[in-house]
């Protein structure tokens, strides 16, 4: 039944001053978009000016001042979007400026793209700055905001139990550090500073850019050329590659706070490289464990003994982990850590069948295609190939997952090391209240 | 097959609508070059229907709290196993959602839309309870309940809708308490079923890069259920006033999160409902959306951050406005907020403000057709409120300043209330 959309590719353009364009072409969408990417290694000298960088720049550029002109002028461009995003994969950090419109074909006869990227341009070359760094109420605003954003992590708990068993199982190592870096760091920061580090970002970074949607080749080539004067002659080089850290000795963390329901997470070391062939059965492995509803984390922790609403794992593919992460009541403390170690236990086993798997690949199958049915989707895939230099597109990442068979699953699953158990333990304060 | 087609020149979409001989109605997107497909079987009953008539009974009854949760929860259990796991095996992911007047069931999936559609439309026809597994039931809601509880966002906002209703129950939690459900029993269960799971209070969307023809004839071939006629629901009249004016609680957060609402206490109906909800969200936005003089300086006097989000929320039987973030000084925020408030209802929304905010709201319509789950969600949202998919942005479109006015008048001298989350 229907058809099938043609193949997504990402279309190499150019390589001009340390920046690579891309093109993804699609008329499907009613956006089109720019996403720009700078890459740098994760340190805590950088982090946090990192992450702060794309908050201070979306306050406004030399033409638009303040955030009312400049939110004023997106609204005014048909609810236009530009954004800042940071985040971290391995032991790597992106800053991402982000410029999306709607195309030009809904509107009434205005044209979009080229004046939102101006804006986008306006607010990279042209931020607010004083006496040789950033507008100083400015910066001292953005560091706030982004310090009660850094603290603010322990509202969510399911997040920050995951980011607190991290944290504690990479003692030590650079993925340690969160995306948006620590509040100590950004507290050292001033207006120069955080200058010092955004020129280095635009001249010395690696840097990928993605234009997708309605866009024609005049505006493309206007937006590349838009970049040539960027002094840019020193771009470093930043590595993805990491070491596979052995496990000697299970760290065990409990956290007390005032909740009712207690977090449990379970972090492992998969050793297995992004790069590798094993990274196809390690997907499928994690699939099978705690990926969907007929996963055996979902069954058994959820279905079968009822002690959580949410039972899943999840992998990071360039550091080489998996979290186990759970809501639990804190009385079941013991019998959901049995149960999910019994399940890891499982399948180094091979316990589990052939069902299981073509589950696993049918609904990994789903996640593939609809990750095409998202623009942002289509630029993060490609940015995550173009990163390990894998020339990998959707239908042959597809291919290479169906292919894994029951023995490589088996494989990996006998890699996969128990590294950190970590608990948000409910103090009892809220005991009163509890089932 | 005998079907209507509506189309949007402009957003260069059409509708696809069907009505089955039982009187359910079936609405179809096409959306070429999409991978995903999508469906969602709806009812128009949510965690506000606590009290009902059961067809064929006398009088009224008056249902635990958490209920149409709970049964949401359980129609995914038949006879012949789980249906969370049948459809993960076909590849597609499943799920639901209950909100304060609607149970919703979907899927999404890239292939085998049949047999997922075909599931869908069944399971939900066929409610199979049992004593043992309601009983079951009850420690994996009683987690999701726990997990809610320690969500200083959820509740911060029911702590302000407890503020804003004196009886209406949108106030109630959702999911309910670990209390409520305890009463929960299978009987009760197959009492809202046979009530509110009934073709005319019901509705069927979909989504997919797929033959109209193809999608209606297995909803044709799978709707089986008898109508039970008109479902008769009742809310008590909602009093003008504020049930309190100030909620404060304390969570394990970093700094003081608050929210702070009015609610609309005129009711509305169909196209005019959709109408009061544009003016009512280029009011708030022009009030105090980004580009606002209001959020600047709250921003720059460090009352609001990054955090803060304002929205709109109107329906047949309920409607407020809705706003707040984290803030170092709820109160200062909330004062200063109150008297741009006062101000905006005297003066009314500027010109400028006005074309520039609607523009982008249009665009933010727009924008979100890029989602096939979001074209579901909204063609069964419109359904349910007597208008269809397009109408939004023809209530956009067809918007002027001195409605907006007339709006404002009625809605932004009502009494605001605010609640608070502290740190412990």
């Amino acid at each position: 039944m229907g058809s099938n959309a043609g193949k997504t590719t990402a279309e190499k353009l150019t390589e001009k001053n340390g920046i690579t364009f891309y093109r993804i072409r699609s008329d499907k969408f009613k956006t089109a978009r720019a996403d720009l990417f700078f890459v740098d290694d994760l340190t805590r000298e950088r982090a946090s000016a990192n992450a702060l960088i794309p908050m201070i720049i979306k306050r406004g550029c030399s033409k638009y001042p303040s955030v009312r002109d400049f939110e004023s002028k997106l609204e005014e461009l048909y609810g236009a979007d530009i954004d800042g995003s940071v985040i971290k994969k391995g032991e790597l950090q992106f800053i991402g400026f982000h410029m999306s419109h709607v195309s030009d074909r809904y509107l009434n006869g205005e044209r979009l793209f080229d004046q939102c990227c101006d804006l986008l341009m306006c607010m990279l070359e042209n931020p607010m700055t004083e006496d040789g760094g950033f507008c100083k109420t400015v910066f001292a605003q953005e560091r706030d905001n982004l310090v009660d954003y850094i603290r603010s992590r322990v509202n969510d708990k399911m997040r920050y139990s995951l980011l607190r068993c991290i944290e504690e199982m990479c003692e030590g190592e650079p993925y340690a550090i969160p995306d948006e870096g620590t509040e100590e760091d950004v507290l050292l920061l001033t207006p120069r500073s955080a200058m010092d580090i955004y020129g280095q970002m635009v001249s010395t970074y690696p840097a990928y850019a993605y234009i997708s949607g309605e866009v024609d080749d005049k505006s493309v080539q206007r937006f590349i050329d838009g970049f040539a004067q960027w002094d840019r002659g020193n771009v470093k080089k930043v590595s993805v590659a990491w070491e596979s850290k052995d496990v000697t000795q299970v760290k065990k963390i409990h956290e007390n706070m005032d909740v009712s329901q207690g977090k449990l997470c379970l972090g492992f070391r998969t050793h297995v490289d992004p790069g590798s062939e094993d990274y196809y059965p390690l997907v499928v492995y994690n699939g099978i464990l705690g990926g969907d509803a007929h996963s055996k984390l979902f069954r058994n922790v959820r279905e079968q003994a009822s002690l959580a609403y949410y039972a899943q794992s999840v992998l990071e593919k360039y550091k080489g982990l998996m979290i186990i992460l759970s809501g639990i009541d804190a009385g079941n403390r013991e019998r959901a850590e049995d149960i999910i170690l019994e399940q890891v236990e499982a399948m180094k086993k091979g316990n589990f069948s052939k069902e299981d798997l073509e589950a696993t690949l049918k609904s990994l199958e789903t996640g593939m295609k609809s990750m095409q049915d998202s623009q942002r989707g289509i630029v993060d895939f490609f940015l995550s190939q173009h990163l390990i230099e894998s020339g990998e597109d959707f239908d042959s990442m597809t291919e290479k997952l169906k292919r894994v068979t029951m023995d490589d699953v088996v494989r990996v699953a006998q890699k996969v090391q128990l590294d950190t158990i970590y608990f948000l333990k409910p103090d009892g304060r809220r005991q009163e209240e509890s089932v | 097959m005998n079907y209507r087609t509506i189309t949007s020149e402009r957003l260069g979409e059409t509708i696809y609508e069907y009505e089955h001989e039982t009187g359910l109605k079936v609405l179809y997107v096409k959306k070429p070059d999409y991978y995903k497909k999508t469906a969602m079987f709806g009812t128009s009953y949510g965690s506000m229907d606590n009290v009902f008539k059961v067809p064929g009974r006398e009088g009224e009854i008056e249902v635990p709290d958490g209920i149409a949760h709970f049964l949401e929860h359980k129609l995914f259990e038949q006879e012949d196993g789980n249906m969370l796991d049948k459809f993960s095996r076909l590849g597609a992911s499943p799920n639901a959602f209950t909100s304060f007047n609607q149970t919703v069931y979907y899927f999404s999936c890239t292939d085998l839309f049949e047999e997922n559609f075909r599931m869908l439309l069944d399971y939900v026809q066929k409610p199979f309870l049992t004593d043992e597994s309601v009983e079951k039931e009850k420690g994996i809601i009683g987690q999701e309940i726990m997990m809610y509880r320690d969500n200083a966002d959820w509740r911060v906002f029911f702590n302000l809708l407890d503020c804003l209703y004196v009886k209406h129950p949108v106030k109630l939690e959702i999911a309910g308490s670990v209390e409520s459900i305890a009463k929960i029993t299978r009987e009760l269960l197959y009492d809202c079923y046979n009530t509110f799971y009934s073709p005319s209070n019901m509705v069927v969307t979909a989504v997919a890069d797929l033959d109209p023809e193809a999608v209606f004839s297995i909803a044709n071939d799978m709707i089986k259920f008898k109508d039970r006629g008109k479902v008769e629901k009742k809310y008590p009249d909602e009093p003008e006033r504020l049930n309190r004016e100030y909620a404060e609680q304390k969570l394990a957060v970093s700094m003081p999160l608050f929210n702070m609402g009015i609610k609309d206490n005129v009711r509305a109906e169909g196209y005019e409902l959709l109408k009061r909800r544009a003016a009512l969200s280029i009011l708030l936005y022009s009030i105090m959306g980004r580009s606002s003089e209001l959020y600047d300086r709250l921003y720059s006097e460090r009352l609001i951050n990054d955090s803060f989000r304002c929205e709109v929320s109107l329906t047949t039987s309920y409607g407020y406005m809705v706003w707040g973030g984290q803030s170092p000084n709820p109160e200062k925020a909330a004062a200063i907020i109150a008297d741009a408030l006062k101000e905006a209802a005297s003066k009314g929304i500027r010109d400028d403000d006005f074309n520039r905010v609607r523009k982008s709201q249009e665009g933010l319509f727009i924008r979100s057709l890029n989602s096939v789950e979001y074209i579901a969600r909204e063609m069964l949202d419109s359904y349910f409120n007597g208008t269809g998919l397009f109408d939004e942005i023809r209530a956009y479109e067809e918007m002027d300043a001195g409605y907006i006015n007339k709006v404002a008048g009625e809605v932004l001298s009502n009494p605001a209330a605010l609640s608070v989350i502290n740190p412990l």
